[in-house]
Formats: C-alpha cells, sequence, structure tokens
C-alpha cells in the first residue's frame, strides 16, 4: 500500500512537471500545446547530449554535475519554447484555434522526427545512471535518488508559484489570462509575456526530460508521446489554466495508475486513466481546482 | 477513395473519378499486377520483391537490419544471373509498426506491382496486409512477424519464415520446466505478437505439470515508469519472469524488477533480443538473463563469413532479423526458380513443394499451416554482457 502510494508520488511528480507547461500556456492562450511532450524529449536529449560531451567530468561530479546538466538543458528547452512559439504559434495568434491545434500537432511531428534525423531510431543509454541506497520507510522501497528527483520537482514548483504569484511577470501573466486585449490596453507587452511563459513551461518539461532520463536510463524520440497525453490528462484532472491544479493533478493520476494497475491489472492502467480524463471533461471540465469561469464573448 | 469498395450509392462525380482512375491503372501499370498474369518465364522484366519493414516509430532501428539483409540476398543472386535470367528488385516501404501505415505500404506495393512480398515485422503491423496481399494474388514470405494470428486465417499465400508464437512459447515452457522454475510471470506489451506468446505460454502453463502460472500482466509501451506493474508482478511472488513484448520496454521492466527486488529468473522472447536491452537495463541487471530466440548470425555456426560481407557492405554489423529477411529472399527467389514464373498459384506451390532447403534456421520444409515444421527456437542467456547460447533445447 505504501509501495503504491510512493509509486504513484514519484510519477506523479514528473507528470506535474509536464502538466504545468500545458497548464500554463493554455491558461493564457487557450492553446493545447501538443508538441509540449516533444520539449521533454528534447530536454532528455540535451542532457543526454551535455552529458556525452563532458564525458568522465560529469561523472565523476556525481549529482552536481547532473545539476548543472539539469540547468543547462532547461535553457535550452526554455529556448526551444521561444522559438517554437515564434515560429509555429504567434503567426497565428489571430487564427481560429483549430489551426493553431493542428500546427500545435505538426510541431510535435517535427520535433519527434527533427530529433530522429539528429539522434538515430534507436534508443540512447544515459551515461549517467541514478542508482543507489534503498531505504525502507513504512514498507515501501524509496532511494536516495528519487526522494532528490521528488525534491527537485517540488522546488521548481514552489519557485514557479513564486514566480507567478509574486512578480511582476506572474501578474501580467494573471491579467494576460484573463483579458489579453484589457491586458494590452494596460500597457503590458503580451508577446513578451506569452513569450516568457513558454520559456518556462518548456524549461519545466525540459528538466523532468533530463530526471528521466538520469532515472529511467532510456531516452527515444517517441518518449515525449505518451506522457504529453498523460500530462495533458493531468491538466484536465486538476483544472487546466490552473498551476496548483497542474501539481495536483499530476499527483492524483500517478496515483490513480499505480491504483488502478494494482487493483484491475496493467492492461486496465490506461483505461483507468484516461477513463478518468473522460469522465472529467463530461462531469467536470473545470477539473478538481478549476472555477468557473464566465465565457468571454 | 475512389477505388475503395462503398456500399453507399455513389455520386455522379466519384464515378467519373473512380473510372478515370481504373484507367489509369489498366492503362499505366502494364508491367504491373494486372499485366503479370501474361507474363511467363520468358520476360526480361525484374522480378520485384516488396518489403514491408519499420523505418519509423518505435521500431525503427530493426528497419535497415532487415533492409540490408534482404538487399545482400538480392545483390548476391543478381551477381550470380538473376532466377532464370531474370533480374531480383527490392521495394521498400515503411510500416512504422502501425496498422494504419502498413496497409497504406501494402497498397503500394500492390500498385508497384510487387510479384512476392518479403516483409513483415511487427505482426500487429502486418495482420492488416494480409487481406490485401491476398486480393492481389501476391504470395507473402514473412521474415519476422510470427504471430499464430497470422496463419490462423489459413490464407493460401501467407508463409511464415519465422518460427510462431506456438513454438516459441513450447520452447519458453520447456526451458523453465528444465530451470525447475515454480512460480511465472508473464509480462506483454499489449500487441499482437507480444500477446500471442504470452497467452500461448499461459495455455501450456497451465495444461502441463510443470512450473504454474503465477499472474500475466499486459504493459503500454512507450512509457518509462512501470513501477505499478513491476508491484503487481511481484504481489504475485514469481520466481521466473518472462517478458513477451521489445527491447526498449524489456530493458527498463528488467531493470525496474531487478530495483524493486526481485531475485529471480529472467526470461524475454526474440524481440527483446538486442544488445540495447542490456544497456538500457544495465550491465548489472542484465547479466544471466535468458531468451527464446531464432538463431542469429551471431549464434549460427560457420556465419562469420555471412557477417563479413555483410559488414563490408553495409559498414555496419548485421542485426535481429537480417538473416531472416536474406533468406525470405532467398526462399523467393527458389520458388520463382522451381515454379519457373511468378504467377501467384504456380509460386504457392512451389513454397509448398520446398524440401529442405538450406537456412540459417536449418533445412525448411514448410508444414501445412505455411509455417515452419521446427521453430528452430534456442535459448540465449546475456553473459558479459552479450547475448550467448545457453541452450539448444535439443
Amino acid at each position: 500500500m505504501s509501495q503504491l502510494i510512493w509509486n504513484g508520488l514519484f510519477v506523479g511528480s514528473f507528470y506535474a512537471l509536464v502538466a504545468l507547461g500545458y497548464s500554463m500556456v493554455y491558461g493564457i492562450i487557450k492553446l493545447l500545446n501538443f508538441a509540449h511532450g516533444d520539449i521533454y524529449m528534447l530536454g532528455a536529449f540535451v542532457g543526454f547530449g551535455l552529458l556525452t560531451m563532458s564525458g568522465a567530468l560529469a561523472t565523476s561530479a556525481g549529482f552536481l554535475g547532473l545539476l548543472v546538466v539539469l540547468l543547462i538543458a532547461m535553457l535550452a528547452t526554455g529556448t526551444a519554447g521561444l522559438i517554437l512559439e515564434r515560429v509555429a504559434y504567434r503567426p497565428l495568434r489571430s487564427a481560429p484555434r483549430l489551426s493553431v491545434l493542428i500546427t500545435a500537432v505538426g510541431a510535435s511531428f517535427a520535433l519527434e522526427y527533427g530529433m530522429r534525423l539528429v539522434a538515430g531510431p534507436n534508443p540512447e543509454v544515459y551515461p549517467v545512471r541514478l542508482e543507489g541506497t534503498t531505504l525502507h520507510v513504512i514498507g515501501a522501497r524509496i532511494t536516495v535518488e528519487q526522494i532528490a528527483l521528488v525534491a527537485i520537482a517540488v522546488v521548481l514548483m514552489v519557485s514557479l508559484q513564486w514566480l507567478v504569484m509574486g512578480t511582476g511577470t506572474g501578474r501580467a501573466m494573471r491579467a494576460i489570462a484573463q483579458d489579453p486585449k484589457a491586458s494590452l490596453y494596460m500597457g503590458i507587452n503580451v508577446n513578451a509575456v506569452i513569450a516568457r511563459t513558454f520559456f518556462i513551461g518548456s524549461a519545466l518539461a525540459g528538466a523532468a526530460g533530463v530526471m528521466a532520463g538520469a532515472y529511467y536510463g532510456k531516452i527515444d524520440f517517441l518518449m515525449g508521446f505518451l506522457i504529453g497525453l498523460k500530462a495533458f490528462t493531468a491538466a484536465v484532472i486538476g483544472g487546466i489554466g490552473n498551476i496548483k491544479g497542474a501539481m495536483l493533478g499530476g499527483l492524483v493520476l500517478g496515483m490513480l495508475e499505480a491504483f488502478g494497475t494494482a487493483w484491475l491489472g496493467g492492461e486496465w492502467r490506461d483505461v483507468f486513466a484516461f477513463g478518468f480524463l473522460i469522465v472529467f471533461l463530461t462531469l467536470r471540465p473545470t477539473g478538481l481546482l478549476g472555477e468557473r469561469v464566465t465565457e468571454r464573448v | 477513395m475512389a477505388l475503395s469498395p462503398s456500399r453507399r450509392p455513389r455520386s455522379r462525380f466519384s464515378i467519373y473519378v473512380g473510372v478515370l482512375a481504373a484507367s489509369a491503372v489498366l492503362t499505366g501499370c502494364g508491367g504491373g499486377l494486372l499485366g503479370q498474369d501474361d507474363e511467363g518465364a520468358d520476360t526480361d522484366a525484374p522480378i520485384v520483391l516488396g518489403l514491408i519493414t519499420p523505418l519509423s516509430g518505435s521500431s525503427s532501428a530493426i528497419g535497415p537490419y532487415m533492409q540490408n539483409g534482404a538487399q545482400l540476398a538480392v545483390d548476391e543472386i543478381n551477381a550470380d544471373g538473376g532466377v532464370d535470367g531474370r533480374k531480383l528488385e527490392l521495394v521498400v516501404e515503411d510500416e512504422g509498426c502501425d496498422p494504419r501505415t502498413a496497409t497504406a505500404a501494402a497498397n503500394k506495393l500492390v500498385t508497384k506491382g510487387v510479384d512476392i512480398s518479403v516483409g513483415g515485422y511487427c505482426s500487429g503491423a502486418t495482420l492488416p496486409t494480409l487481406p490485401i496481399f491476398e486480393k492481389a494474388g501476391i504470395p507473402m514470405i514473412i521474415p519476422a512477424a510470427n504471430s499464430t494470428e497470422l496463419v490462423d486465417q489459413g490464407l493460401e499465400n501467407v508463409f511464415l519464415v519465422n518460427g510462431t508464437g506456438t513454438q516459441q512459447a513450447e520452447s519458453a515452457v520447456e526451458f523453465m520446466t528444465k530451470q525447475n522454475a515454480t512460480r511465472v510471470a508473464l509480462v506483454d506489451d499489449n500487441t499482437s505478437y507480444s500477446t500471442d506468446i504470452a497467452k500461448r505460454t499461459a495455455e501450456l502453463l497451465e495444461k502441463g505439470t510443470g512450473p504454474e502460472l503465477a499472474t500475466h500482466e499486459s504493459v503500454t509501451a512507450g512509457e518509462s515508469d512501470y513501477s505499478a506493474n513491476v508491484n503487481a508482478v511481484l504481489q504475485a511472488d514469481p520466481d521466473f519472469v518472462y517478458w513477451t513484448g521489445y527491447y526498449q520496454e524489456g530493458g527498463l521492466i528488467l531493470r525496474q524488477l531487478r530495483q524493486a527486488g526481485y531475485t529471480g529468473a529472467l526470461m524475454v522472447a526474440d524481440g527483446s533480443v538486442d544488445q540495447q536491452l542490456v544497456e538500457i537495463a544495465g550491465a548489472a541487471n542484465g547479466e544471466g538473463v535468458f531468451a527464446t530466440m531464432t538463431q542469429t548470425p551471431d549464434t549460427i555456426p560457420g556465419a562469420e563469413a555471412w557477417i563479413e560481407s555483410y559488414r563490408d557492405k553495409f559498414g555496419s554489423d548485421p542485426g535481429p532479423y537480417s538473416t531472416q529477411s536474406y533468406d525470405a529472399v532467398r526462399v523467393a527467389a527458389e520458388a520463382v526458380a522451381q515454379a519457373g514464373s511468378t504467377e501467384t498459384e504456380d509460386v504457392i506451390k512451389a513454397l509448398e513443394g520446398i524440401d529442405g532447403f538450406e537456412l540459417f534456421s536449418g533445412p525448411l520444409t514448410f508444414t501445412e499451416e505455411h509455417t515452419l515444421s521446427s521453430g528452430g527456437f534456442l535459448i540465449l542467456s546475456v553473459q558479459d554482457g552479450k547475448f550467448q547460447l545457453a541452450d539448444s533445447l535439443e
């Protein structure tokens, strides 16, 4: 039981990190950025490239070296997010939402198969593997590395919360989410703020990518697809557009999967998870934490 | 679209398009499918072999292995003067391990006038191509895909050069019994190939007197975290775990099983036999893992020369299903040579009549179901990080 909860929390923190980017972008420009999962993949590959290039250096620096790699990868994926927004989404800002959605799917394929051209179709294995001491905490097997990864995820999420609630940029983001036109009239540089949102969301996904690479060890060019769908589910469960909701949704989805597998068997895991997506979309489309917002006309 | 059968009454426009398209096919494909029946052995037109293989998607690593293996056979046969003076020609299409892509690929091959199909890796993607090739009268010699579902339909034109799921399951259970396993956990990835082996193994375990079935778990391919599934497997307390999916997930599952404290025996099916399995699992977790596998270049005595010529030609090592694809082309050439033509019925008859044709997997004679008479499955195990022959089950 405690093992199930821990497993759920651990997977859930990955889902939450990726779901945040989904939710932030949706909150601001009402776009489901389906390329977001592939930014996660990109992060994993940037981390892989850095670790391979630095060779023995990163391996000897251990966890600290990995942290540096994590930060650089976050910068890189953040920049990739900026470019994606500038090239694929900004020109379509006033186009119908469906066009942007289709562009997002296209961007997703471009990233996936672009990476396939660069890195090849074979999965790659991370040169640094997080493998360590196992602790037994109330019947659950927990490794020190798992705790460290969850801690990093929590730190990232707390800083995001501070950024959105406590800074000028955050205030601007929230303002645009409420009414982009009015924000523009109030002198907010809407495009710059949207770009920043993409940067932050992509950086978080990139961080999750590096962490997944270092922990699970295998990365490939399609690794972002399923987690993208799962993160979307998490964002909907928590209340899409709501930051705390994305975090909560990630953890809830992780738990649902862990318990769904234990109760119903592995073949039902995704039926269970995506079934909840449908249940939420029909019964409570605003999610656990979302508030009903009056539709702007 | 216009050529697909439809029960709805068609509009005038689509009839028009249909007629246009049909006439284009009739006039444009003289050397193609429709012209084939008139072609005897006396023409000089090349014999076109179609190879559908994953060049994109999750299994895209396998595609080049199969393509190169097949190309090697084509080049060797052509260098020897071809078949009855006719050259072989290989046309490759991507299946992406996806049923829809594979269907499109098969239709493309049919319109390109392929004589014999020598492809098929993912069973789930190969299944929907069967009726397409059957309708077009194209014999299929399937080198890798081996789900029993492929031959269950009893199609005349389908031949498997790889051992079937049933044969693999038999070898697996034989080895489990030999290892004195008591409780076996089966894990599959929900694809046709994988569930086929797992289901047949489960049946054998339930019927037999040897080890009992502890649990049968399915996972979703393409994820990184299988801790929930691993947990469910461990709950059943097995002492032997058999993974029947592909190596990408296999590596992760082996690793996560070991991390979760599982110390019993591990075995994987042929889709997981790849060096990458050990790399993904980590050297320590991969060591000692067993595998049910058909012969590979590494485990075949006397294949060194073949590996050498493969390396010379493509600058890389052969991988899984290079040999089977190579053999599929050779079987196709042999059948055409025996039949003296590329007409469907003659070729099928010639294939059925093959008796003891030497393949990497041993002498070939097809059973009535058009499968190998002996599966030729061996047990490999990982020793010093490499798959080595552990037990030939003879």
